[in-house]
């Protein structure tokens, strides 16, 4: 391990070497608190002072404070309806994400085949895909002349009628959400100690047996996670419910939209408080949850994986294969299809033959747009440099958030929970309390202060970015062994020299998940970079695709096509370039 | 050592990121103007407009309005607008498309903050009721000394204070599908016949509180249903398997794929369709009891704005003859004027209602808010 050069102090030349390794040593000392206090400072300029002034509208009218609104709310049988129903959807997104995600984690983390490591890569890719692409993606597959029904029909089944209903919000959730528990589940599956389950072998157990005592306890809390984040997503969730559910399946954050909408701040910001107050508590549950479930000790050998093809035909192998296959129609028909029914609109004619009539438009706009219309390449551009800055920012911010909610103090759950609530406020609440508190700006000794423009952006998409990082590291990070710090930190090393050489490089697998969630909230971010972005050129892939919505959705889809080319690549890019510089053998 | 260079990197970055931020205003000039009156402005507050642009420059008319006006991937009217409003006048016109549209002024001006635009384009008189009900000044101003201004047509006049201008309409309708199912389908002519067993879950309409059509649809019902028959009303095309979606594009998008046959839409749906060569089967047009609803835009000025003169000036450049027949054209709504000229494939395939219905500006301030809540609550706690 390379720690800085120690000089041994008889020559002259070595002076100025010392005063710069001392003040390295220094910097790394600092550097913990120093981005401690950048993460404090982001999250309460961007974060907490934004959604505070929306907020405050719940409890101060007319110049006085005042519960009303909240209790007006509370106390209204038709919101506890609302609320109730909410809940409920959620939890069955919730089911159907971890049902439909456990199986990707089993196969990408147990199984060996060409190509594991990009698809592995692309499990993210739903995340980014605009609500607007998904709805019309499920209503092509999903609908009464959709692929399934086509489907059906070919194998003389009857048809079925799955849109607008409750079943459709749910898939559609599931679309979003199942990969998330596939890659924080698969992350900590392929951390999974080879030798802890070859001792529960050696000592009699059976395959299941050391499945369901050593790998599973380990498994749970990335279950957790994934659930966790599910329920605070689906719970909050609004495009998707109206596009697919119709309106008689409103949840909260539609009531919440519709009035912001009306200008009805007070209910809007009352609505508000008690969705986030529901969202922090599960998160606060969660993370006690995650407390005492991280084991410690893991080592660094991870398990070998099975050819997907296997060398011999057992009855017991024939049966994993064709629960494979099986697991791969049913991602044929909710990932695949949606995603190939986009790319089918951006490639067909009004008459329904084939044409690149909407790519056309493209390069079109891209060489005559005006300085007010949104070009292609300007947001393919934009998008990869929020990415990149977002990932910058946010991957040391998570880092950092979760080394501080590992150590052990009196109301840390507390902090951690208050840490992870830019992922349980509604997306309308945060670009509403932007709108006001920043784009507007406040006026400090006669200045107007305001905070807008590209840096703003991805400080805010970093915001929304780093709670990934931290739940995707930390359970990890908790579950390393002490001692390998406290050893090196005996033997001269710094804390962050202890993290960056000894921990990150153990929990690599999780950094680098955090690190594709990370840009993948950047390129997916919509409300703040509108809003932020305001009347700049600071548009990004998402924009372009909901600015070329039209009375024709060729060139959005065309330009969704784009997202997904582009960002599909780039995580490939991430986890192949992370893997390797993360160290970690076999991954 | 590159994760440590790497670390340091997003140290710096960071900084960066904030120092820019309290900086305030960066990386928003855009082209002609520069944002400086809106940085520094705060302490006087109202009259604070942009373009702090000496004498002798060519003045710049800062125009605010909804996003599809300068960007939809067909036509939209907003750069043709300025091209030509620009090789005639001396002056230069810049958009401003906020997200929120008009919305963002009301907050701005709830907020003391100043407006940097000059006219607003795209109101309709949901936008100005809502206007009123928040914000004691009016937000625009009333404008007269225009021109052309008695060319518009008496029943699109939506604003009693005279601030909007309208500048084109759209009829909302249903528009079906002839070619669904086995062919032959027809919609029905009233709006009872929507009730009928045979048409369940064929009709597919918007969110009332967020979208024009959607808004314009249940007004029609209240029109044809009157204040005390409409929710009974909704309750039995509930029943009868209506799907109220999002916005306009998700259920067109719907409509589209053959989801349903039905689907509220704009009359001049056959103009864009005829331009794109589909099938016109699948785009016939009922106007239900006879009647479609009128949702005029217009255009307005808002009252802090230092540039009255070439304000008035465009807007009277808007109700001109060609411009009107232009924008017609490129928006795919009726125009506003009784003067335009429209070309024939227009006046071909765009239909007008026999009967146009709306309400008026005081009806609507009076009820808007409670019809809505109203529908909300039995709609969604069915």
């Amino acid at each position: 391990m390379s720690g800085p050069p120690r000089g041994n102090g008889s020559s002259s030349g070595t002076s100025v070497r010392r005063a710069v390794d001392a003040l390295r040593r220094w910097g790394e000392r600092r550097a913990l608190t120093a981005v401690a206090l950048l993460t404090a400072l982001v999250l309460g300029l961007l974060f907490y002072y934004p959604v505070g002034t929306v907020f405050v509208d719940a409890v101060y009218a007319g110049g006085e404070w005042t519960l009303g609104p909240l209790a007006d709310v509370l106390t209204d049988p038709f919101y506890r309806e609302i609320f109730r129903f909410t809940a409920y959807q959620a939890l069955l997104s919730t089911a159907a994400s971890v049902a439909l995600g456990l199986p990707g984690a089993w196969v990408l983390a147990r199984f060996d085949f060409r190509g594991r490591e990009t698809l592995r890569s692309l499990t993210i890719l739903p995340f980014v895909m605009p609500s607007i692409m998904v709805a019309i993606g499920f209503v092509a597959t999903f609908g009464r002349t959709g692929t399934l029904n086509a489907v059906l029909g070919a194998l003389g089944l009857p048809e079925v009628t799955l849109l607008y209903s409750l079943p459709a919000i749910v898939v559609a959730h599931a679309f979003y959400n199942a990969p998330l528990v596939t890659r924080v589940t698969t992350a900590v599956w392929e951390s999974v100690d080879a030798s802890a389950v070859e001792t529960a072998r050696t000592l009699g157990a059976s395959p299941r047996r050391a499945f369901r005592d050593v790998v599973l306890p380990q498994l749970l809390p990335a279950i957790a996670v994934g659930a966790t984040l599910t329920f605070i997503f689906t719970f909050a969730s609004f495009p998707i419910v109206l596009a697919l559910g119709g309106y008689q399946l409103a949840t909260v954050e539609v009531f919440i939209y519709s009035r912001v909408q009306n200008l009805a701040f007070a209910e809007a910001a009352s609505l508000a408080v008690v969705e986030t107050a529901l969202s922090l508590g599960l998160t606060y549950g969660y993370l006690r949850y995650e407390a005492r479930m991280s084991s410690s000790g893991r080592g660094a050998r991870p398990q070998r994986r099975r050819p997907l093809w296997p060398a011999s035909w057992t009855q017991r192998a024939a049966a994993t294969r064709l629960a494979v296959a099986g697991y791969g129609v049913v991602v044929l028909l909710v990932f695949v299809a949606p995603v190939a029914s986009m790319l089918l609109a951006s490639v067909t004619g009004p008459q329904g033959g084939f044409t690149l009539d909407h790519y056309l438009f493209l390069l079109e706009r891209q060489q005559t747009g005006t300085s007010y219309q949104v070009r292609p390449l300007t947001a393919v551009r934009n998008s990869l440099v929020f990415g990149l800055g977002t990932l910058a920012l946010a991957l040391p911010m998570g880092v950092v958030t979760s080394v501080l909610t590992t150590r052990d103090f009196r109301g840390r759950k507390v902090l951690d929970a208050l840490l992870m609530a830019p992922l349980t406020v509604s997306g309308i609440v945060v670009g509403l309390g932007m709108l006001r508190g920043l784009v507007f700006g406040t006026v400090v000794f006669g200045t107007r202060i305001q905070v807008t423009g590209a840096l703003a952006v991805v400080a805010a998409h970093a915001v929304g970015a780093y709670p990934f990082v931290t739940r995707t590291v930390a359970p990890l990070l908790g579950g390393l062994d002490p001692r390998l710090v406290e050893s090196a930190r005996t033997l001269g090393a710094s804390r962050v020299r202890a993290l960056l050489d000894i921990e990150l490089p153990l929990v690599a697998a999780g950094v680098v998940a955090g690190a594709a969630f990370a840009f993948a909230i950047s390129i997916g971010e919509f409300d703040s970079t509108v809003i932020l972005a305001e009347g700049s050129s600071s548009y990004t892939m998402p924009v372009a695709v909901q600015r070329y919505l039209g009375r024709r959705l060729g060139p959005a889809t065309a330009m969704g096509c784009v997202l997904l080319a582009v960002t599909g690549l780039s995580f490939v890019v991430i986890e192949r370039f992370g893997g390797r510089t993360g160290g970690r053998g076999g991954f | 050592m590159r994760r440590r260079s790497f670390l340091a990197a997003a140290g710096a970055g960071g900084v960066a990121a904030l120092a820019g931020c309290t900086g305030g205003g960066d990386g928003t000039a855009t082209e002609g103007g520069t944002e400086a009156g809106s940085e520094t402005g705060g302490d006087t507050g109202t009259d604070g407009t942009t373009t702090g642009t000496a004498g002798g420059e060519v003045p710049e008319l800062v125009v605010g309005t909804y996003g599809a006006f300068v960007d939809a991937p067909s036509t939209s009217p907003g750069p043709w607008l300025k091209e030509t409003f620009e090789s005639e006048f001396d002056a230069t016109l810049r958009y401003e498309t906020p997200d929120s549209e008009v919305n963002y002024y009301i907050e701005r001006a709830l907020r003391n903050v100043d407006i940097p635009a000059d006219l607003y384009v795209g109101l309709d008189v949901n936008m100005l009721i809502r206007i009123d009900e928040n914000l004691d000044s009016g937000l625009f101003a009333p404008v007269d000394g225009l021109d052309r201004r008695d060319t518009v047509k008496e029943s699109l006049e939506f604003d009693p204070r005279g601030r909007a201008v309208p500048y084109d309409t759209g009829y909302i309708c249903i528009v079906y599908d002839e070619t669904f199912g086995d062919g032959g389908f027809t919609a029905p002519e009233t709006f009872d016949g929507l009730l009928r067993e045979q048409y369940s879950g064929d009709l597919l309409t918007q969110n009332p509180i967020s979208s024009a059509t959607g808004k314009a649809f249940l007004l029609h019902t209240i029109k044809a249903k009157g204040e005390d028959g409409y929710l009974d009303y909704w309750g039995n095309l509930q029943e009868n398997g209506v799907r109220v979606l999002e916005d306009w594009t998700t259920s067109y998008t719907a409509y589209s794929n053959g989801e349903a046959p039905m689907v509220v839409s704009y009359s001049t749906d056959q103009v864009y369709a005829h331009e794109e060569g589909e099938d016109l089967a699948k785009h016939q047009l009922r106007f239900p009891n006879g009647q479609g609803y009128a949702n005029p835009e217009g255009m307005a000025m808002f009252e802090g704005t230092d540039r009255p003169e070439l304000a008035r000036t465009f807007m009277d450049f808007v109700l001109r003859p060609e411009v009107q027949a232009e924008i017609a054209v490129r928006n795919v709504q009726y125009p506003a004027t009784t003067t335009a000229e429209l070309p024939e494939s227009f006046a071909r395939y765009a239909q007008e209602p026999p009967e146009a219905v709306t309400f008026n500006y005081d009806t609507l301030r009076d009820n808007l808010s409670e019809w809505t809540s109203a529908w909300e609550r039995q709609f969604v706690g069915n």
